[in-house]
């Protein structure tokens, strides 16, 4: 129950049905569902009393155990206390029952685990331009909690196997019985049944993007920032996608996720109707930001040491939307000298020399600066800039050679 | 959940048959502990399920609970007529002298190990480099630290599945075997698994000394080899898993030749 996952276990099962590459690309439409509709179906200090529930539930304990001494967890408690602050204002019901885990991963994703745990990778906190962004996101897996998806999907999964099953043995034996061959029809209908679990999937979704929407509305932000990360994400893709030649992912049958398009569009109208008129919302960008602040330079490198520069570049002139500064202007050249295309250089070098204007440019934005103006003949310049740079950080590395280089 | 995978990929070539199978493999020195050892079993891994109708497995918690107080209880009594001391620890912070990290950091790096055997050896991935020398694994200095912190001679990890069919799929079985009568034959649906696994690791060396993998399938459901459910379904897969242990190459060269 991730914000955007399942890639793995999709194509598995697909797989397995023996499907192959079925291209039915079409268009998945869905009625939206109205937040007004999501009504949590848990409580506080909720316990599974069903027999298959425990049995889920016991199994993710040491699940839990695992991801709690992951080597990959960010465990900075200001940071760690910030998350749990949030879900504990969009957890509804369930606020004081969850935890929540940041893993070190530069992806766009967040997920629920059934017992009520919930994973954000640091990839999201990077992408959300304020609090009430991150509230979105956290209150959709919040959703999946509170509508007990996780359980309900499963039983829903049990349910259809099982009656594919007898229904595939039953054509088998009756059509062996009366002579004719019904292969096909039970090819057809593994196909259904296989296509009603994404539907579910893509369902189950829909409602907690719905139920989302409502939590954080209630919890005083504006509804209408869900949609806004989705605006966000296509435009990620996109860029991308451009960027490699290739074109966005659509909608399909098989998706376990509704389209990216379609959840903007619901989620727009699900705002419409939260959204108190004339209120003024705060969305707390100043408060996200500081709380950020002591990764924010580890978020962007990850980011761009992924080898997607069409995203990166999209993504920090999304955050620059906001007002440029120092990091996002050195991680800006730091695309452009990776990826190292013909007159990436002259932009990398416009860029160093655009951060270290701000206060809060990192140090390695000096060293850049500083080789950059050094490529230009302009030693003299470099030379304050290398100074600089040993002065914020007269431990780095490479410290011996750069004292050794300005003389 | 990536053990998960792990075992599936172990019964995919294990299980081709109706029938249990084991097969281990040691290291070329390998003498399976005897006399006054210490032996240290890191959180074995008990899942039981319920095979459902369309052949989902549904986990079940108190059933998991009974299968891994008798596979402890089994293990125990087993490794006590060697002579071993056992100590089983469920919980990461119960390891005197040990942090949570290190024994995560340990745990982590077998799994791997055992997924990179499981690749290698049972997979079919065979490795020209290793041909001949039995099992060829180290978790390194990682592993005697934690010998020497926590003197323990050994360190065993234990994975253990195991299904129950539900009514409804020994129902599903009956059918398919019933159809056999006007023609569509369909009597092996697959019916419950067991498997298990373990590997041994020498503390004083860090080597991973003897692996081995137990698969108990059946193709028809309701005919079962062994319930980890019940103290004699437990001990039964104790003494598959852990009771043959055969000594390295090298080592039964040198007694052959003795």
């Amino acid at each position: 129950m991730c914000l955007r996952c399942m890639e793995i276990s999709r194509r598995s099962l697909l797989a397995a049905a023996g499907i192959g590459a079925a291209a039915l690309h079409t268009g998945v439409a869905n009625a939206r569902i109205r937040p007004a509709d999501m009504i949590p179906l848990v409580g506080p200090g909720f316990r599974p009393t069903d027999r298959d529930e425990q049995g889920l539930w016991h199994e993710m304990d040491r699940v839990e155990e695992e991801i709690a001494d992951s080597n990959l967890l960010i465990t900075d408690p200001a940071i760690t206390g910030y998350l749990r602050d949030l879900i504990g204002t969009v957890g509804g019901p369930a606020a004081k029952d969850f935890r929540i885990y940041l893993a070190r991963i530069p992806d766009f994703n967040a997920m629920m685990f059934p017992t009520g745990f919930a994973v954000v990778f640091s990839g999201l906190l990077l992408r959300m331009r304020d609090e009430a962004q991150l509230a979105g996101v956290i209150g959709h897996e919040s959703g999946h909690f509170l509508r007990r998806h996780m359980i309900r999907s499963w039983r829903d999964q049990r349910r259809k196997t099982d009656i594919f099953s007898v229904g595939a043995m039953l054509a088998g034996v009756g059509g062996a019985g009366a002579g004719v061959y019904l292969g096909d029809y039970v090819q057809l209908a593994q196909l259904g049944t296989i296509l009603s679990l994404f539907k579910y999937s893509r369902e189950m979704e829909a409602e907690a993007d719905a139920m989302g929407a409502k939590l954080i509305a209630e919890a005083g932000y504006d509804p209408m920032e869900m949609s806004v990360v989705w605006q966000q994400l296509i435009g990620e893709e996109q860029a991308t996608a451009a960027y490699r030649g290739k074109h966005r992912e659509r909608g399909s049958i098989f998706d376990t996720h509704p389209s990216n398009d379609a959840r903007m569009a619901d989620l727009e109208a699900d705002a419409r109707e939260l959204r108190v008129p004339a209120k003024r919302y705060d969305n707390h960008r100043a408060r996200y930001l500081t709380t950020i602040g002591p990764i924010r330079q580890m978020l962007l490198d990850d980011q761009v040491k992924l080898n997607d520069p069409g995203a990166s570049e999209y993504l920090i002139e999304t955050l620059a939307q906001d007002g440029w500064d120092g990091l996002l202007r050195f991680y800006e050249g730091e695309v452009w000298r990776l990826r190292n295309r013909k007159g990436d250089d002259v932009r990398a070098a416009q860029s160093y020399a655009a951060a270290v204007v701000y206060p809060n440019a990192p140090a390695d934005a000096w060293r850049w600066h500083g080789i950059s103006l050094l490529k230009q003949g302009r030693a003299a310049e470099a030379k304050t800039a290398f100074s600089k740079y040993l002065t914020m950080k007269p431990d780095a590395p490479d410290a011996a050679w750069v004292r050794q280089m300005i003389g | 959940m990536r053990q998960r995978s792990g075992a599936f990929a172990i019964a995919a070539t294990v299980a081709l048959s109706a029938c249990v199978q084991t097969r281990q493999y040691s290291d070329v020195q390998f003498t399976p502990p005897q006399g006054n050892y210490r032996l240290l079993v890191l959180r074995p891994d008990v899942t039981v399920g319920s095979l459902t109708t369309g052949g989902m497995v549904e986990p079940r918690a108190e059933w998991t609970d009974e299968a891994r107080k008798n596979i402890v209880a089994a293990l125990q009594a087993q490794q006590a007529t060697r002579g071993g001391n056992v100590t089983v620890i469920n919980h990461r912070n119960a390891l005197a002298g040990v942090s949570e990290q290190e024994l995560a950091d340990v745990e982590r790096l077998n799994f791997v190990v055992d997924e990179a055997i499981v690749q290698h050896k049972y997979l079919g991935d065979y490795l020209p480099t290793k041909r001949g020398r039995g099992l060829d694994w180290t978790l390194g200095a990682d592993a005697v630290r934690l010998g020497q912190k926590s003197s323990y001679d050994y360190a065993l990890f234990l994975h253990a599945e195991d299904q129950v069919a539900s009514t409804g799929r020994v129902a599903l079985g009956v059918l398919g075997l019933a159809g056999c009568i006007v023609g569509f034959c369909a009597p092996n649906i697959g019916g419950a698994e067991q498997l298990d696994y373990a590997s041994l690791v020498d503390l004083k060396t860090g080597e991973v000394v003897w692996f081995n993998v137990v698969d108990a399938a059946s193709q028809v459901p309701g005919i079962k080899f062994g319930d980890l459910r019940t103290p004699e379904g437990a001990a039964q897969m104790v003494e598959r898993l852990l009771g043959r242990m055969k000594p390295g190459h090298d080592v039964r060269r040198q007694q052959a030749a003795r």
